[in-house]
């Protein structure tokens, strides 16, 4: 089952190598991207298992980019973890609202994050 | 612009009175130069004047009606006299006859007896009478004379025996004398009587006229009593009802208005008090209008710099996040060795970068819970909540720092306490900064977590055995960025936001925060919420 891909949309290379580095020991295909229009581009093309957006992505903002995609049919239904900085009060609402499946706040612990992915992709 | 309140109105037929000349003549009464004080003294004087004038005419009147009656007297006397005149007159013609026909002379002591009486009430009367009548006296004197001197040669002749001659001289003199005489009494009696007549007549008249007279001024006080009273009365009652409207606005929020009145007492003067206040209220009103109006531009520019502070913020924790979540992460699967094999060596000094990450990330999220609270943008995600879970969590998340430190931490909790409303998230927060301030100043013995329901009321309770706050730094301790000395921040840690954000979370949910405390001998914070909060805003 190494066709099971995992879509990370964030514009910081060091938390994107972070995943990197959490995913290399399984066998999740992992997809990047650095931007929102990029990662929208990647979901709509790829069709991933499970997308992780970032909340404050240049060119087009997480919230927008998860709203398109659920207007999308193809990626509708697509598990979409948002990562919130919880900046302000409310953004995990808005988050949900925008039609996110959960939604972690920054900073996370890495072993949180491997346990979301789990609980939508669940390995063998 | 003024409104008519009951007291303004005044009665149509008022209104008539007032547009006539008695309204001009109130208007010029008003316009007087003198004080109220003497306006009603001038009135009451020129009414008093007219009674005096009255009381001294009518005396005037009795004076001259006394003098009259007085003339008609003596008048009435002088005739009472003449008739005696008469009379003595009859008398003596009476003994001359008697006289004659005796033939003898004894009779004339009788008629010198009657010519005494005569000439006696002949100068009383010459004395009362008027200076018209004393030519008439004389005349009859002198005819007296005459006849005295007839009387005489009468007497002579008779005791002559020529009782001829003295008829004769009777017949031919003394008759004549007589009757001139008694002509004489006659035409003063008459004169008298006339002179009565006219007396009479004159007092009638004087009376008919004297009471006209005093019914003309009976009517003229009235008059002037009445339009007097109502001049000088309207005179005041129009400024002040002036007033009342005026003060009406005023009271009402309409400054600036003025009030023209044509008094120049001292309603003239309230008046001019009135219109002065009203123009500074005007310049006050304006002058506020415009503070006001600077006030609110002010405030607009300060809430959207407080807007602009607030999303600063929020970017700057979102740009310190990103880093410190790559420093957290990085440290995190270091230790869980998804790198490979960690040595022993390494192992502490990365724990070290995970505890001051984790420590940086606490600064950071105080920080940004303060800005929020102070810019009001903090609302309380109000939810149903387990207190027991609340203290579980606080516990589970201190008791290695208590452990590592040695120090006893314990939980009560009744479990008879109900589900709770409020931001359980939030309060959680509030006890974990009481319970984590107790560990980090306690160095021994004990810190424990005590949760009471009493009467709807939830009080949390964080005991410890710690240093204590000094007396005069208590009221202090929940003020932003306090802590009781700065020497404490560098042996203790911390910003000192942690129990000025509790206080406002809890005064959020209607709640408050207190403390009681002894130097060296440990503290006991505490908060009281409503078991059933409703959610605010700071």
């Amino acid at each position: 089952m190494k066709d099971r891909t995992v879509l990370h949309i964030e514009d910081n290379e060091y938390n994107r190598k972070i995943v990197r580095q959490l995913l290399s020991r399984t066998s999740f295909r992992l997809l990047e991207a650095v931007d929102g229009e990029e990662g929208l581009a990647v979901a709509q093309r790829e069709l991933p298992d499970l997308i992780l957006m970032d909340v404050q992505l240049p060119r087009l903002s997480g919230l927008d980019a998860t709203r398109l995609l659920r207007a999308d049919p193809r990626t509708a239904k697509i598990p979409l973890v948002v990562v919130t900085s919880f900046a302000l009060s409310g953004d995990d609402r808005r988050a949900m609202d925008a039609g996110a499946s959960a939604y972690l706040a920054k900073p996370y612990s890495p072993r949180d994050l491997m346990a979301l992915i789990n609980r939508f992709l669940p390995e063998n | 612009m003024r409104r008519a309140s009951s007291a303004d109105r005044i009665a149509p037929p008022m209104m008539a009175l007032l547009a006539s000349p008695v309204g001009a003549l109130v208007r010029a009464v008003a316009r007087i130069r003198t004080s109220v004080h003497i306006k009603l003294l001038a009135g009451f004087l020129l009414i008093t004047l007219l009674f005096i004038a009255m009381t001294a005419v009518s005396l005037l009147m009795v004076a001259e009606t006394a003098r009259q009656t007085n003339l008609l007297d003596q008048a009435h006397e002088r005739v009472g006299w003449s008739r005696q005149i008469e009379h003595a007159l009859a008398m003596q013609m009476h003994f001359t006859s008697m006289a004659l026909l005796a033939q003898a002379d004894g009779s004339v002591g009788f008629i010198l007896r009657e010519n005494n009486r005569f000439n006696d009430t002949l100068a009383r009367l010459e004395t009362a009478a008027p200076p018209e009548e004393r030519a008439l006296i004389q005349a009859i004197r002198g005819a007296q004379e005459d006849a005295m001197a007839t009387v005489a040669d009468i007497a002579n002749a008779l005791r002559d025996r020529r009782l001829a001659d003295a008829m004769t001289a009777l017949r031919t003199r003394q008759e004549p004398t007589y009757q001139k005489i008694e002509g004489l009494v006659g035409s003063l009696v008459a004169a008298e009587e006339t002179r009565m007549t006219r007396l009479r007549t004159s007092i009638s008249a004087a009376r008919a006229r004297s009471l006209r007279l005093m019914a003309g001024f009976a009517v003229a006080s009235v008059v002037v009593a009445l339009s007097g009273g109502f001049v000088i009365s309207w005179s005041f009652i129009l400024p002040v009802r002036e007033a009342h409207g005026f003060l009406s606005d005023v009271a009402e929020g309409r400054f600036g208005g003025t009030i023209v009145v044509p008094n120049r007492d001292e309603f003239g003067a309230l008046a001019e008090r009135m219109n002065w206040m009203s123009r500074e209220l005007h310049r006050l009103d304006d002058e506020q209008r415009v503070a006001a109006e600077t006030l609110r531009g002010l405030n607009e520019r300060l809430a959207l710099a407080s807007r602009a502070k607030s999303e600063f913020l929020a970017n700057m924790s979102h740009e310190l996040r990103t880093p410190l979540n790559a420093i957290l992460g990085f440290t995190e699967i270091m230790l869980d060795e998804l790198y490979g094999e960690v040595p022993p060596s390494l192992r502490e000094p990365l724990v070290d970068i995970q505890t001051n990450g984790r420590h940086l990330l606490g600064l950071i999220n105080d920080v940004l819970d303060l800005s929020k609270i102070e810019a009001g943008r903090l609302e309380l995600g109000a939810g149903e909540y387990s207190v027991q879970e609340i203290v579980d969590v606080v516990h589970a998340s201190l008791k290695s720092l208590a452990f590592e430190k040695g120090l006893a931490f314990g939980t009560r909790v009744p479990a008879e306490i109900p589900p709770a409303w409020g931001d359980g998230r939030r309060l959680t927060q509030c006890l974990l900064n009481l319970a984590g301030n107790a560990l980090k100043f306690t160095r021994q013995g004990r810190v424990e977590i005590d949760v009471r329901l009493d009467d709807g009321w939830l009080t949390y309770r964080v005991i410890d055995t710690g240093i204590g706050i000094p007396k005069e730094e208590v009221e202090n301790i929940f003020a932003e960025f306090r802590q009781v000395d700065t020497t404490i921040t560098k042996e203790y840690g911390g910003t000192g936001l942690g129990l000025s954000i509790t206080k406002r979370l809890v005064e959020m949910h209607g709640g408050r925060i207190g403390v009681e405390s002894e130097l060296g001998k440990g503290s006991t914070f505490f908060f009281t919420v409503p078991l059933h909060a409703d959610g605010g805003v700071a």
